[in-house]
């Protein structure tokens, strides 16, 4: 046990004291961190950058609606005290182009922010245009469309008879209304979070297994180009030195995903802190996905033990072959194997529940990939997770005890590949040998 | 009587292809130097790996210090320096031999005392350097080799297996080993080494054992070995260069086994039932102005050349005898 220990250890210590290690696990949550928090706090900034009652309207539709238009873009911004509304200024079709351009002129200089030109066909087609600095923000030219549908719309329901206050609260209606649809959407959303996250949960499965996994196989691969594994083997047995490396490499994969979910808890936390000292008002809504505690015992199964299983067979091709190039070469059947899971990630996804993803769920090679992902997205019945987890956990012990005896030869052959028909006799071989 | 540091007895290994090593039995006393000696692809190398249970035999039984050796901690008793060899290049030399001695059971605060103390004795620490705190690849080859050293002894084993220690080592290494071999020796450890070098063997071994085609050709103390040996080598010289006649001779199969020729010089070794005078009788009928001839013991090297000749070399296996 010492011993076992000992190559534990030096697995682990080895690993996380390297340049890369530091790096990827500190800057990783600084990474995701960053493409996180930089859109919300973009568009923000562009929001409030040019509020949109700092433009000026031109109305030339002879109705008034560039007045209502302003008050409605003044409604919206709940920030800061009374906003002043948008001047509006009313004239001919026949000024319009020269105070246009007049304008125009005004937001190069950087004196206003826009210009929303309602013509004498807008009331009818519903048809306007906008110039400034900020139309590329979606949010504001949101804001803008949205206020001159709803004046619109009053302006409509008052040419069709209705009085101009009950047309307002009519309109007003459909303002909430919308609303509603837009928090249904938020309702799936939460559907939508869980799906996004049994993505993100099977993409860092097979993210971490092939990067683990290779870290295996290049230090199977090392201790055999250096030939240090013969003084090794001399004092533990192979099987131990297996043992020592998947473990140690194991926890080293774990240290690292403890760190990113510390400090990811550690943002979720403090994001309106984050935000604030960015001067971000209003945090971001982030829909958390629920998950079960069964499912995240699960979900930590499964990772361990589809790690288990193809780290066992990144050193067993790591110990039959004798070069960096070589290995490429064979480790891709496993890779195979694992592309082969994540390729089906996607249609699974959209139909969680489909006989495919039933099928690739019980596969022991996609399982630990697929079906932490179904899992986490949709429903899925407890009996069929244990069931695809016993699964796993008999491939694994296969794949171990197939790969320990492959190690084992394979360890001390030096300058040759094993071919096929080697492996197949040290499988069949007596394990002593 | 002492337990013997090792005993082997029966020992075969079959591969699909051939039989590395066939029905190899050899005892090692304690304190001793045993030289395990045969052409590349001998068996030594499986032999070793047998004896340190990296690969198991298929018949026959080993034991280390009267226990067997897949036993518990039994390895622990043992030093290996295999024939191959090569360190963690990216670790510090202080871990990587923190690491050896760990695997050996030596608990970290020893190790840290040992490893000081050989450092400082094979100047890989002095006043102005701590190779100790240098990366392995840092260092040069020789150095490197010295670190593997120091790695194979840090847990003071009781027996020390050296295979083919000589190859590759720069002379000051060399000697450095050799020395150390004595001094184990002299301590009352017991040192098996393999090589196909004879006079490293000759110079440094107690006993021998000299193994052909995975078959053993010969054992015992060097003394013996030589004894067995003795009286049926010549050393010849000639004043010149030998003529047609004295050529035909030393060709004579019946009269001579072997005839090591170094031009003027000859060591000769009579064939069984030839006689040294009739020998002699022949080169001076012969017209061959003598300069010396001489029963002489043989060398360690000779004999090898007469048991194991060009035919214990099984083909197709080299590198790990």
């Amino acid at each position: 046990m010492a011993k076992l220990w000992a190559v534990i250890r030096r697995e682990y210590l080895e690993r996380v004291r390297t340049k890369w290690f530091v790096i990827v696990t500190l800057f990783g949550p600084l990474f995701f961190g960053g493409i996180m928090i930089l859109p919300a706090y973009l568009s923000v900034r562009s929001m409030r950058e040019a509020r949109v009652a700092d433009i000026r309207i031109l109305d030339a539709t002879g109705s008034g609606l560039g007045a209502r238009v302003a008050q409605r873009l003044a409604a919206p911004t709940l920030q800061g005290p009374s906003p002043t509304t948008a001047p509006v200024d009313e004239l001919r079709p026949a000024e319009l182009a020269t105070r246009e351009s007049e304008l125009i002129a005004q937001i190069q200089r950087k004196e206003l922010a826009g210009v929303l030109v309602l013509d004498s066909g807008t009331v009818a087609s519903g048809a306007a245009r906008y110039a400034g600095r900020n139309a590329s923000s979606v949010g504001d030219m949101e804001a803008i469309e949205g206020a001159i549908r709803q004046s619109l719309l009053t302006a409509r329901l008052t040419s069709a008879g209705i009085d101009a206050e009950r047309a307002e609260t009519l309109a007003r209606v459909r303002v909430r209304l919308k609303a509603d649809r837009v928090t249904d959407e938020g309702l799936g959303g939460s559907g939508l979070a869980n799906s996004i996250f049994g993505f993100g949960v099977a993409f860092l499965l097979y993210f971490s297994i092939i990067f683990y996994g290779q870290a295996i196989l290049r230090g199977v691969l090392e201790e055999k180009t250096t030939r240090v594994a013969e003084v090794i083997v001399a004092s533990v047995s192979p099987d131990v030195l297996l043992a020592g490396k998947v473990i140690g490499v194991g926890a080293v994969g774990l240290t690292q995903q403890l760190v990113w979910l510390l400090s990811s808890v550690g943002f979720y936390t403090q994001r309106a802190k984050i935000f604030g000292a960015m001067g971000i008002e209003g945090v971001p809504q982030v829909g958390l996905p629920s998950v079960e505690p069964f499912v995240l015992v699960a979900l930590v199964l499964f990772f361990l033990l589809g790690y288990t299983l193809y780290a066992s067979l990144f050193a067993a091709v790591g110990a039959m072959v004798g070069s960096q190039e070589e290995a490429q070469q064979a480790a891709q059947p496993v890779i195979m194997l694992l592309v082969f899971s994540i390729i089906f990630a996607q249609p699974i996804l959209t139909n969680p529940n489909s006989r495919l993803a039933e099928i690739v769920s019980w596969v022991p090679f996609s399982a630990p990939i697929i079906m932490p992902m179904r899992m986490t997205a949709t429903q899925v019945g407890a009996g069929e997770i244990i069931g695809s987890l016993l699964g796993v956990l008999l491939a694994s012990v296969a794949c171990v005890w197939v790969a320990a005896r492959i190690y084992r030869v394979g360890l001390l052959m030096y300058g040759k590949r094993m071919s096929f028909a080697t492996i197949m006799e040290i499988i069949r071989l007596r394990r002593s040998d | 009587m002492t337990t013997p540091a090792l005993e082997i007895s029966g020992v075969t290994k079959r591969y699909a292809a051939h039989t590395a090593v066939r029905d190899l039995s050899l005892t090692v006393p304690t304190g001793t130097v045993y030289g395990l000696l045969g052409p590349n692809g001998a068996g030594k190398t499986t032999t070793i790996r047998m004896i340190l249970n990296i690969i198991a035999p298929d018949t026959g039984s080993i034991r280390i210090l009267g226990v067997p050796h897949h036993a518990a901690s039994q390895l622990d008793r043992v030093g290996y320096l295999p024939e191959e060899r090569g360190l963690y290049k990216k670790m510090m030399v202080r871990d990587v031999l923190r690491f050896l001695a760990e695997l050996k059971g030596i608990d970290r605060k020893t190790a840290d005392i040992r490893i000081d103390e050989w450092l400082e004795r094979l100047t890989l620490r002095t006043e102005a350097k701590d190779w100790g705190k240098a990366k392995v690849d840092e260092l040069s080859r020789g150095m490197q080799q010295k670190v593997q050293f120091i790695g194979t002894l840090l847990h003071d084993p009781e027996l020390v297996i050296l295979d083919e220690p000589f190859s590759g080592l720069d002379p000051i290494n060399a000697q450095a080993l050799k020395d150390t071999v004595v001094e184990l020796r002299r301590r009352g450890r017991t040192v098996i080494f393999s090589t196909h070098l004879m006079d490293n063997a000759e110079r440094l071994c107690d006993a021998v054992c000299i193994i052909a085609g995975g078959t053993k050709v010969l054992d015992g103390t060097m003394a013996a070995v030589k004894g067995a040996h003795a009286g049926r080598t010549i050393a010849l010289a000639l004043e010149s260069d030998p003529s047609h006649e004295i050529r035909a001779i030393l060709d004579d199969r019946t009269l001579v086994a072997r005839c090591d020729d170094h031009g003027r010089s000859f060591e000769v070794e009579l064939a069984r039932d030839a006689d040294a005078q009739t020998f002699l009788r022949q080169l001076v009928s012969s017209g061959a102005s003598i300069q010396r001839f001489e029963r002489v013991q043989p060398s360690l090297h000779q004999i090898f050349l007469e048991r194991v000749g060009a035919t214990g070399v099984e083909p197709g296996m080299s590198g790990h005898g």
